[in-house]
């Protein structure tokens, strides 16, 4: 019965991670650019969720559940923002100045959100009512279970997408070899626009699913771009399975071990986790060895 | 002088008048912390700037560096003639003990190892409350104190951190002299192929690693006594951040680059204080469209480098002190039983072949035969899983790449692989020295015609070009053996024919040849041997006419018309 | 929205602000720089600060600038020296961080500047120096006051204490543990955790598993209000009495009545709960001014301001006249009076506030006057 809570409570923090960990990954695919915004994109959706929730009249409580549209297209403008700010006047330039471009978009959203909404920390409504269910002895909470079922419905749809559409083919074909992508027509502006509008609004659904149950506050981006990126090292740079092993595994040190053991023990614990797997396995855990072809 | 050097002269005259005569106690306090940030980004341009590694550890260093000092001064006010130094040995020597792990890791993979040790060391730093105060941190750190002089803030503190900074900027200057900033080019635009051209890639990294926690931990520690207490921000992914910013926001390359970045950094917040809570609103803005409007670094507008080394002027004028030997070595290459998979695919099974001075012989097969992998696996790019190599006798099998080719034997790629950023003449002059030779780049690259082009930058030559550029380099180190992976793919065939007339000329001197190709043509006026291959096995060996009439070759190659 | 307006007037102002810096001003006067964070994870309580500051300060003859420390002390030290650099300066409102404030001391010696601050980080004022003057009780006093709450009015014996690994967590742990030890009922279970931490079952768990009978919480707000959610979903039905960042109203607006029903927590004052006119006047203006609700921090820093205002209208202009009278006048403040132990420790009285569960306003259900005994000197 303990073992299924801490189960649960360990598979809706991992749920929300992985949302972050993969919008990360769609950027990343499309570009070959790491966004160091994206955990202000978290923050972001979460201030637009309570944002959202102000406006709405006070007196009906309305579950946070619908501001989901609200918040997708709030943080897919912002991502657009991102990637036409960033990344398109920098693109043929190396890499790493898109790292620093998109530092530079968070110290800016995180500093604007602190200046307009404050730095308390904030609460959205919560998803579909609190409290708990109980299911076979346990007491499961509402708030988990939503998390993780918005979670596993937008992560279908996004498989959907990159499998069954034409969008989603030129995803795959613009992951795997960008300049092969162009020569077969494909718009890459397009795809890029595209990437980061998705990626972001999957960062801004997670805001949205931690605001209630875990609060949001404008300095919260730089521990969430952290988290996404070991998850999606760990994972296998590039590998959507992979981010979101990665983000659970997160989440399974944050929720078990530190159940028994302490907070600061299983953040070291992960972190020589971490080491150890790229000891063991360079590409990480879901990454393609590299292979000498010259 | 060039414009590069007379506006440094004229910017750094200006700072210290400026800093001698009208800056404030406060701005003298800004200038003194730029200047900890400069040693910090010199340190951090070795390893990414030159060696082309996201290390995330910088900032560890400094931390490591900032503690070793802080520790030491206020618990037992030591002298700063100890305490300075170990902080630097305590930093290297971190990088040292994790090198070897973490070292050989590619990209993101190496980020995100000296990611995870950073933050491992700032958990200890703030949960182990007796020794580094914890979150607190510790108080009471003395100032920079010598034999009892004591080192007051203001225009002291500044001059003798500048004093420290100037001496930083002369070991990072020694340390990058041209031949060894090409070599570092070669192996980050190059990275796969670069132990091919007897570049130590590991040594290199390893250099460039001790080097950035070196000077990290002096930034550290020069840190610690500007502030006088130390506390676990200095081990912060902040600092991380603040580091790679002004790397990238200044330059990747050269004390001008690390310079700019640091003071405009760190002076940036302190402009823009009068926006109030919007202030760091400003500060993001005006760094977007830094990055956005100069992307290579603020350094490359002022004064664009067209290489990057701006440490020395390239030994364009100092060729030929020796002319290097004209003979080759005599070598022979022997290969038996080979065998290397690639998941399930047999890529060679059981390959045995061997030629000697003055052979040319063909290597032809279709595509996925296992030709490349034959070159990869020959000259140690590529680890067999079973098999031996001789190379004049003696067995390489297994011996890093960079060692064979020291040992005689060159090679050229698929895909020429020239950096970008490097002139002919700077890349055939890096090769020798990687060879241990003086650097004389003329006599190959008259071989092949192209001395015309010796100071053209590498990204600037046609196909054609690129594939001579490559042979030059190749046998610019009197290789006995030379490996030539499809040589005249994309060529023209006048450019084919001069290709077949070098190696002749070449085995005519005593050097062992491999070509491998596909173009029979090209081949068979040149070969003394020709050696067919299909999926990863040997079917042929033998003279020119032999092979190709071989049924089993026939069938191979031309299996869908013939059968 | 009206965030663009706003964006556009502060812009304008801090060009203002740059163009009046080269156009210098003739008179003189008096000057209390304000170093506070209000950037970075502390900023919540460093506006309090801000905040308390200006409503002391605005319309006197002392003339003031915001400058913002963020959380490395480094900034903190930037911020004091472009704070020192105009003359005339009597006093520095100081930031809250302990680590910051331990990098100042040295500084505020050589200057010969007293700092103004209500960082409760009990090192600050163990210095040895004759410039820390701390405007709310330090761990020593509101410590003492939680400890003692849970054990002698809520009769807990068995208690457990939950910190964070910050300045602020480590500092207030070490004095909870003691207090706790002082008093016979030491610690059954204790942790640290960042402040980043999320989800607190874990922690939560341990804390059931160790049978204690009294949660003791030193977080900062946000860990605060979400040990305390998770606990009621967990039905861990103990008693919470948290520090003092659960009687700021921001952090009782993230929880609902009910969940904060049976909540208790220390602090210096509470604004918010108070029914005196003058503390009225006091929350009324604080309210016009911000949009916001006053907490202890922004009454403990209007309290230090006032009286630096009063060592002023003593005829004190210079920056040691204002040190000797903090170092020897007692002060009447809205919060509680404030007078020197020698090391620079102005307050020595703690309150209890607790939550019914029908609001978010807490009642103060205990004071705990002068618990140094300073005052009775």
């Amino acid at each position: 019965m303990l073992l299924t809570q801490i189960a649960l409570n360990a598979l809706a923090l991992g749920s929300a991670y992985a949302l972050v960990a993969i919008g990360f990954v769609l950027v990343l695919n499309a570009t070959t650019a790491v966004n160091f915004a994206h955990g202000e994109g978290v923050v972001a959706g979460g201030f637009a969720a309570v944002a959202l929730a102000i406006l709405l009249p006070p007196d009906i409580p309305i579950p946070g559940l619908l501001l989901l549209p609200g918040v997708l297209l709030v943080t897919a403008l912002l991502g657009l923002a991102i990637g036409a700010l960033a990344y398109l006047p920098i693109r043929k330039r190396p890499p790493i100045s898109v790292f620093v471009s998109t530092i530079a978009v968070g110290i800016i959203i995180a500093n604007g959100l602190n200046a307009t909404f404050g730095a308390a920390p904030r609460t959205a409504p919560p998803l579909i009512g609190v409290g708990t269910i109980e299911f076979l002895g346990a007491s499961l909470s509402r708030q988990s279970l939503a998390i993780i079922g918005i979670t596993a419905v937008l992560m279908s749809g996004l498989a959907m997408v990159l499998q069954r559409t034409q969008l989603g083919r030129q995803f795959r074909a613009c992951a795997q070899d960008p300049e092969m992508a162009r020569a077969l027509g494909i718009r890459l502006t397009r795809i890029t626009m595209i990437s980061f509008a998705l990626g972001t609004a999957f960062a801004g659904a997670a805001g949205l699913l931690l605001a209630h149950q875990f609060f949001i506050s404008p300095s919260d981006g730089g521990t969430l771009i952290l988290k996404a990126y070991i998850a999606v090292v760990i994972g296998g740079w590039g590998s959507l399975r992979g981010a979101a092993a990665g983000a659970m595994l997160i989440a399974f040190f944050e929720v078990g071990v530190a159940t028994f053991s302490s907070q600061p023990l299983a953040e070291g614990l992960l972190y020589i986790a971490v080491l150890l797997v790229l000891f063991f396995r360079p590409q990480g855990l879901f990454g393609e060895p590299q292979q000498v072809r010259v | 002088m060039n414009a590069r050097t007379s506006m440094s002269v004229a910017g750094g005259a200006a700072l210290t008048i400026y800093a001698l005569f009208f800056a404030s106690s406060y701005d003298q306090r800004i200038l003194t912390l730029s200047g900890i940030y400069v040693i910090l980004v010199l340190g951090y341009q070795f390893i990414f700037g030159h060696a082309g590694a996201l290390s995330l550890a910088q900032g560890a260093f400094f931390g490591v560096g900032a503690y070793t000092t802080g520790i030491l001064g206020s618990k037992f006010g030591a002298d700063f003639l100890l305490t300075f130094p170990l902080s630097i040995v305590v930093a290297a020597t971190l990088a040292a003990l994790v090198s070897l792990p973490v070292l050989r890791l590619k990209t993101h993979y190496f980020a995100l190892a000296t990611l995870a040790l950073s933050q491992l060391l700032l958990l200890v730093a703030i949960n182990w409350e007796p020794v580094t105060g914890g979150a607190n941190g510790l108080p009471g750190v003395p100032p920079v104190t010598i034999l009892d002089w004591k080192l007051t803030r203001g225009l002291p503190l500044l001059t003798f951190v500048w004093a420290i900074v100037g001496m930083a900027m002369v070991i990072a200057h020694m340390q990058m002299r041209a031949g060894r900033v090409a070599a570092f080019t070669v192996m980050r635009e190059t990275p796969l192929a670069a132990p091919s051209f007897g570049i130590d890639s590991g040594m290199l990294r390893l250099r460039a690693f001790l080097l950035s926690a070196a000077f990290g931990g002096a930034a550290g520690a020069l840190f610690v006594h500007t502030n006088r207490v130390v506390s676990p921000e200095t081990l912060g992914f902040g600092v991380m951040i603040t580091c790679l910013t002004m790397t990238v926001v200044g330059g990747r390359f050269g004390i001008l680059g690390a310079v700019i970045g640091a003071l405009l950094l760190t002076h940036l917040p302190e402009w823009f204080r009068g926006f109030d809570e919007y202030y760091l609103v400003a500060v993001g803005i005006l760094l977007l469209a830094a990055v956005v409007f100069a992307p290579e670094g603020i350094v490359a507008l002022i004064a664009p480098a067209k290489a990057p080394h701006e440490n020395d002027k390239p030994s364009l004028h100092t060729q030929s002190k020796r002319a290097s030997a004209t003979k080759p070595s005599r070598l022979a290459l022997e290969a038996i039983d080979l065998a290397k998979s690639y998941g399930g695919v047999r890529a060679l099974d059981g390959v045995t072949l061997s030629f000697g001075p003055g052979e040319i012989v063909g290597v032809i097969g279709p595509n996925g035969a296992g030709k490349t992998t034959l070159a990869n696996v020959l000259t140690g790019l590529t680890p067999v899983d079973q098999g031996t190599i001789r190379l004049g006798g003696r067995d390489i099998t297994n011996t890093p790449a960079h060692i064979i080719a020291r040992m005689g034997l060159a090679r050229t790629f698929q895909t020429p692989q020239l950096p970008n950023a490097l002139t002919v003449r700077d890349l055939v002059e890096t090769t020798q020295r990687a060879h241990g030779m003086s650097p004389a780049a003329d006599e190959a690259l008259d071989l092949l015609t192209i001395r015309s082009i010796a100071d053209a930058r590498c990204d600037t030559l046609p196909h054609g070009l690129r594939r001579q550029v490559e042979i030059a380099r190749a046998i610019a180190t009197n290789p006995g053996i030379l490996v030539l992976d499809e040589p005249a793919a994309g060529l023209s065939p006048d450019e084919q024919d001069e290709i077949a007339a070098i190696c002749i000329s070449l085995s005519a001197s005593g050097m062992a040849i491999l070509l491998i190709d596909h173009n029979i043509e090209f081949l068979s006026p040149c070969v003394s041997r020709l050696i067919c291959m299909e999926a990863g096995r040997v079917i042929a060996d033998g003279a020119s006419d032999e092979t190709l009439t071989n049924p089993d070759v026939r069938n191979a190659y031309f299996g869908v018309i013939s059968s | 929205m009206r965030t663009l307006p706003r964006l556009v007037i502060t812009f304008a102002t801090g060009m203002a602000a740059i163009l009046s810096l080269v156009t210098t001003s003739h008179a003189e006067p008096l000057r209390v720089p304000v170093l506070v964070p209000i950037t970075g994870f502390l900023s919540l309580e460093g506006t309090s600060q801000k905040n308390g500051a200006e409503l002391a300060l605005v319309g006197t003859d002392v003339s003031f600038s915001v400058i913002d420390t963020a959380t490395a002390p480094e900034i903190a030290i930037n911020a004091f020296e472009r704070a020192v650099d105009a003359s005339d300066v009597v006093s520095v409102i100081a930031p809250m961080l302990g680590t910051q404030m331990l990098a100042l001391v040295p500084l505020a010696d050589e200057f010969g500047i007293p700092l103004i601050t209500v960082s409760g980080t009990a090192k600050i004022t163990e210095l040895g120096s004759p410039n820390v003057y701390r405007f709310f009780p330090g761990d020593a006093v509101v410590k003492a006051a939680q400890a003692r709450y849970a054990v002698e009015e809520l009769d807990a014996s068995r208690p457990a204490i939950i910190s964070q690994t910050t300045a602020y967590g480590q500092s207030g742990r070490a004095a909870l543990e003691a207090n706790l030890r002082r008093i016979g009922t030491p610690p059954v279970f204790q942790e640290s955790m960042d402040v980043s931490v999320k989800d607190m079952l874990p922690v939560l768990l341990k804390v059931r598993d160790s049978g204690a009978d009294a949660l003791l919480l030193q977080l900062h707000s946000g860990p605060t209000a979400l040990v305390i959610r998770h606990a009621k979903a967990l039905g861990l039905d103990i008693p919470i009495i948290a520090g003092s960042a659960m009687h700021q109203p921001e952090t009782a607006a993230l929880l609902e009545p009910a969940e904060l029903k049976g909540v208790c927590a220390e602090s210096g004052s509470s604004p918010v709960s108070e029914t005196s006119e003058e503390m009225q006047a006091f929350v009324d203006a604080y309210r016009r001014s911000f949009d916001r609700e006053p907490d202890a921090f922004a009454l403990g820093q209007y309290d230090g301001a006032q009286m630096i205002l009063a060592a002023i209208a003593a005829g004190a202009q210079t920056a040691d006249a204002v040190r000797s009278h903090l170092q020897t006048a007692r002060h009447e403040g809205l919060a509680m009076t404030y007078k020197s132990d020698g090391k620079g420790n102005m307050a020595h009285s703690a309150v209890i506030i607790c939550y019914d569960g029908t609001g978010r306003v807490p009642q103060i259900v205990k004071r705990y006057e002068n618990l140094t005994g300073v005052l009775l000197d």
